[in-house]
């Protein structure tokens, strides 16, 4: 038997120990806080966990139907044109006790292609498809492959059902037009004009070899052209439907052939009206076909309490389809409606519902007042909101659905915060909303949580519960450090501290301002926060820096394919500083021509795609007549760079130069060598762990590796309160948040950090050779980017806090920090009031975002090994929430090595 | 008449490509399994008289000219072109 890189460290006396400040008791020890959810709710929720991710072709059909038809017609009113046919056709899907509705599609779990936007998979999968398609149907239904195995993916075609992409289910009698409809966008999707035209950018080989060796992850032009931003409900919520397309009406009789002072694009007003007003059409006859339906229901069923559910459902679709909502519940109906219409309009992953508890407060005060409803049932109403969110699939590459998002959908929920006038905004709404998240615990939405100093301590309490029950939520952001930030960034859009007031997380943690509006209902007025950011999922993606170090070290040479990535820099090296240098110059080279790159794939999807449903939401596009690709919207400033592995390269970093550069220990061509070997041991691959501590030596290898990669591992690491790594980490912030600015969007806006690894340190670590800290080949990188390196914080909490402040969080959109807790380690009040003071330490020093997975290591081993027992255990992974049966096993890996603290 | 399976009626509602529930009775019933008879036929395109089949599962609708690829598994009940045949 092999052995494994903890026996190795053992054997030779070095202590890595992935517990800290304790022991763990040696049984397996469940969370503190669990509630359960009302019973129609747990009703709900089971129907949920038993379904599977399944695609239709229902809204690609009639949207490329209607598209064809109209190719004379102007690009927007096209697009509208179809969306109106797609939302028309939607087959309305009303489940036994369910009191919100409304889908993707006619599925529980229901989703789509959109083959306007990719179909190069379809195109290149379309045989293989068809061959299984072809077998299918001769298997029985026993061969069901078991629910809880991967949860709800598809990962195996079974029975009449095809696995596209091992995620989705596809019935076999529709893989034919599946595959069709992706034939008749051949040379017409976003993604193949973009390619045409993204090669015409000099330097497109590089862009070509830095997506291959996955220094970056994806392009978003055609894979989530939108999301990662805060929804806005305002307009529909208080003008109704048919008030906005009063407006619109109005709007196109102003603008028709009028300039307005605009020689460009002043004209398109009246055509952008005019499609806002079609899509409108289309959504609501989408709303009137789901009422005409729960009045069907209604009719025939024997059962007189399911029957009057169904009568007062179709009685509330029937209004909000036309006008403002009456009450709390129709409100909530209304936002439902709206989240799914915009995430059917486009690819959109993270679409973010904002500060919810703020925006339904009118509705909430008003029938709480009047006695219409109890806390009970808004409680259960939330509940239910849970189930309907988490079963939103969003349908992208694969790389994408899986690697980046391991199949999550970031539909975050912010609460606390402050309001315009910069007084505490928590209201009795959000208590409800937090207590729902602890008692339906289910992945969406994922809560954040705005901490000021001014927030309520009892509802800071409540939320050290939700966070005790291993939700994973709420994340705490903290409110002062993004106003500093939006106040820097979005000058250049003259931002005002009110509206920095009314920002909101839009995905993982990617923040963004926003603006207020007045809600006028009864005669009362209310000042709600909402979006009115462009998306945040786009600019230059996840840029893995242990992969670029690795290619600086090696003359740009990838050691797992071997390819010529980047031109021969044919420096020797000599010295840190020109190590640093090389970096930075591969940094801004892979930086460059992804700019250009993703800025043609974005142009091409605004010119022929862009949003339109989503622009009538968004302040303020109905006021100017210009939608989303004339920028219509408040704030446009929104592309960014994204990194990942901060941390695995800060502690690579830090090891060169006190072991090479400094004290001389070692050369560069001894820690060449004995990384391109991975100090002798096998690839994570052939051992099939990402995890550092499951990693085996070679049998043959003879140990002359050892005393470098022991020396390696025990160089400074961050998150000790160690200056030697903590220097690394400042000294790159400073550069890296300053360099973004020379990269400048489509929209001529400059760009900005984000510093969030989503599931990419998985896929991104495994095409990574072994690095400089004494990392492994093909293991996950450190998650986040503040979080420490599984096994290396060995100061206690504190000192992790104090190494991620070194530098100042406020020059970036984010920074990200994951702590894996045992639950004994917070049991009780006391313990309680210990997790909320880590949290105020971190908040106090400067650090914007702090999370935790409450959790014993020990189950989540057993949960690997027996995922069927655990099909509603959730992690925290990153920024996300999500369930451990459907995360990628490199992330499941990376959650097992982590750190876990016993006590602090 | 042949059989409907539950996926081919009104009174099904479907959880997944699989499976769903039956509304008469609310219980979770396979997709492709054979419905109790005078179970209501549900709209779709192979159910229509402009539906004209080329193989088992696809084919074209000729409700507007010209005729536009389709595939006879499509659920038809928000088409206002679609015409029973019996």
């Amino acid at each position: 038997m092999a052995r494994t890189f903890k026996e190795v460290l053992s054997e030779a006396g070095i202590s890595m120990d992935f517990e800290a400040g304790g022991k763990a008791p040696a049984a397996l020890t469940d969370r503190e806080i669990q509630r359960e959810p009302h019973e129609r709710v747990k009703y709900l929720k089971e129907r949920y966990m038993e379904a599977l991710s399944s695609i239709n072709n229902e809204f690609p059909y009639w949207y490329t139907r209607e598209y064809m038809r109209n190719d004379l017609e102007l690009p927007v009113v096209r697009r509208a044109l179809a969306l109106k046919a797609a939302f028309s056709h939607l087959t309305p899907a009303i489940y036994p006790q369910e009191l919100l509705t409304m889908r993707k599609g006619p599925f529980v779990r229901g989703s789509f292609a959109m083959p306007w936007l990719t179909n190069s998979f379809f195109l290149a999968q379309g045989d293989a498809l068809y061959q299984a398609a072809m077998k299918s149907g001769s298997a029985s239904a026993g061969e069901h492959s078991k629910f809880g195995a991967g949860g709800g993916n598809v990962t195996q075609s079974f029975g009449n059902v095809v696995s596209v992409a091992g995620k989705f289910g596809v019935r076999q009698e529709e893989v034919g037009i599946l595959v069709k409809l992706a034939h008749m966008w051949q040379d017409k999707s976003v993604e193949q004009i973009s390619n045409r035209y993204e090669r015409m950018v000099p330097g497109y080989d590089i862009k070509e070899q830095v997506m291959r060796s996955l220094v970056c992850m994806f392009d978003s032009g055609f894979t989530l052209p939108q999301g990662r931003e805060v929804i806005n409900y305002y307009y529909p919520l208080e003008y109704g439907f048919d008030g906005i397309v009063r407006m619109c009406e109005e709007k196109m009789a102003e603008c028709a052939g009028d300039a307005g002072g605009d020689g460009m694009v002043g004209t398109n007003r009246l055509y952008n009206y005019y499609a806002v007003k079609l899509v409108i059409e289309g959504v609501q006859k989408w709303i009137e076909n789901y009422a005409a339906e729960a009045r069907r229901l209604s009719g025939v069923t024997p059962d007189k309490q399911q029957s009057a559910e169904y009568a007062a459902m179709a009685d509330r679709l029937q209004h909000i389809a036309h006008h403002q909502p009456r009450t709390f519940i129709e409100a909530l109906q209304m936002v439902e409606t709206l989240h799914i219409a915009v995430v059917n309009e486009d690819a959109i992953s993270g679409m973010s519902v904002g500060r919810l508890g703020q925006v339904l407060y009118p509705w909430f005060e008003q029938d709480i007042a009047a006695g219409r409803i109890t806390e009970d049932e808004v409680l259960e109403l939330l509940e239910q909101d849970r189930i309907l969110k988490t079963s939103i699939d969003p349908f992208a590459s694969t790389g994408v659905v899986g690697g980046v998002l391991s199949g999550n959908s970031f539909n975050t929920l912010s609460v606390g915060g402050v309001n315009r006038r910069g007084e505490s905004a928590v209201n009795r709404l959000e208590y409800l909303i937090l207590e729902a998240g602890v008692r339906n615990a289910m992945p969406q939405s994922t809560i954040a949580l705005h901490y000021d100093e001014r927030l309520p301590e009892d509802f800071l309490l409540l939320a050290m519960d939700v966070i005790k029950s291993g939700a994973g939520y709420p994340a705490f952001m903290n409110n002062d450090v993004a106003e500093q930030f939006f106040m820097q960034h979005y000058a250049c859009e003259n931002i005002t501290l009110e509206e920095a007031r009314a920002w909101s997380i839009g995905g993982c943690l990617e923040s963004q301002p926003g603006v207020w509006k007045t809600i006028h209902l009864n005669g009362k007025s209310y000042e709600v926060p909402g979006g009115a950011c462009q998306p945040t999922s786009v600019g230059i993606h996840f840029l893995a820096m242990p992969k670029i170090l690795e290619l600086t070290l090696f003359n740009g040479v990838d050691q797992r394919t071997k390819a010529q990535v980047y031109p021969p820099h044919n420096r020797k090296l000599e010295s840190y500083e020109e190590v640093w240098d090389q970096f930075k110059l591969y940094w801004q080279l892979s930086c460059k021509v992804l700019e250009l790159c993703n800025n043609l794939q974005h142009d091409i999807w605004r010119k022929n795609n862009m949003a339109v449903f989503n622009s009538m939401l968004k302040p303020g596009c109905l006021d100017s007549g210009h939608l989303i690709n004339e920028l219509g919207y408040r704030f446009n400033a929104t592309y960014n760079v994204e990194s990942c592995g901060t941390v695995t390269w800060v502690n690579s970093m830090a090891a060169l130069k006190k072991l090479v550069f400094e004290e001389k220990q070692f050369t560069l061509d001894e820690v060449r060598e004995a990384m391109s070997k991975n100090f002798g041991f096998k690839t994570a691959h052939e051992v099939n762990s990402f995890s550092i501590s499951d990693q085996q030596k070679r049998e043959d290898d003879d140990g002359r590796f050892n005393r470098l990669h022991f020396a390696l591992l025990q160089a400074p690491k961050y998150g000790n309160d160690d200056k030697a790594a903590d220097e690394v980490l400042l000294e790159w912030e400073n550069w890296f948040c300053d360099d973004c600015a020379n990269y400048q969007s489509l929209y001529a806006k400059p760009m900005y950090a984000c510093q969030i690894s989503v599931s990419t340190h998985g896929a991104q670590g495994s095409a990574t050779c072994a690095t400089p800290d004494g990392r492994l080949a093909g293991t996950t990188y450190a998650d986040a980017s503040m979080s420490a390196y599984p096994g290396t914080d060995r100061n206690g909490p504190f000192a992790l806090l104090s190494s991620a402040t070194v530098w100042d969080h406020s020059m970036s959109q984010n920074s990200q920090m994951n702590v894996k807790i045992h639950p004994t380690a917070i049991r009780g009040p006391e313990g309680s009031k210990k997790l909320l003071d880590l949290i105020r330490a971190y908040m106090r020093k400067g650090g914007f975002h702090i999370q935790f997975n409450v959790v014993d290591t020990k189950v989540l081993r057993d949960a690997q090994a027996h995922p069927e027992n655990y099909r509603d255990l959730m992690v925290r992974v990153a920024g996300f929430t999500q369930y451990w049966v459907e995360i990628g096993k490199s992330v499941q890996d990376e959650l097992i090595a982590r750190t876990e603290y016993e006590g602090f | 008449m042949t059989q409907l399976t539950f996926r081919d009626t009104r009174d099904y509602v479907a959880i997944d490509v699989d499976k769903g529930i039956d509304h008469r009775t609310g219980k979770l019933v396979h997709a492709d399994a054979e419905a109790p008879e005078g179970y209501e036929r549900l709209a779709k395109c192979k159910f229509c008289k402009h539906y004209q089949a080329e193989d088992a599962s696809n084919g074209c609708c000729t409700a507007a000219a010209p005729a536009f690829a389709a595939y006879g598994d499509m659920i038809a009940i928000t088409c206002e072109d679609f015409t029973a045949v019996h």
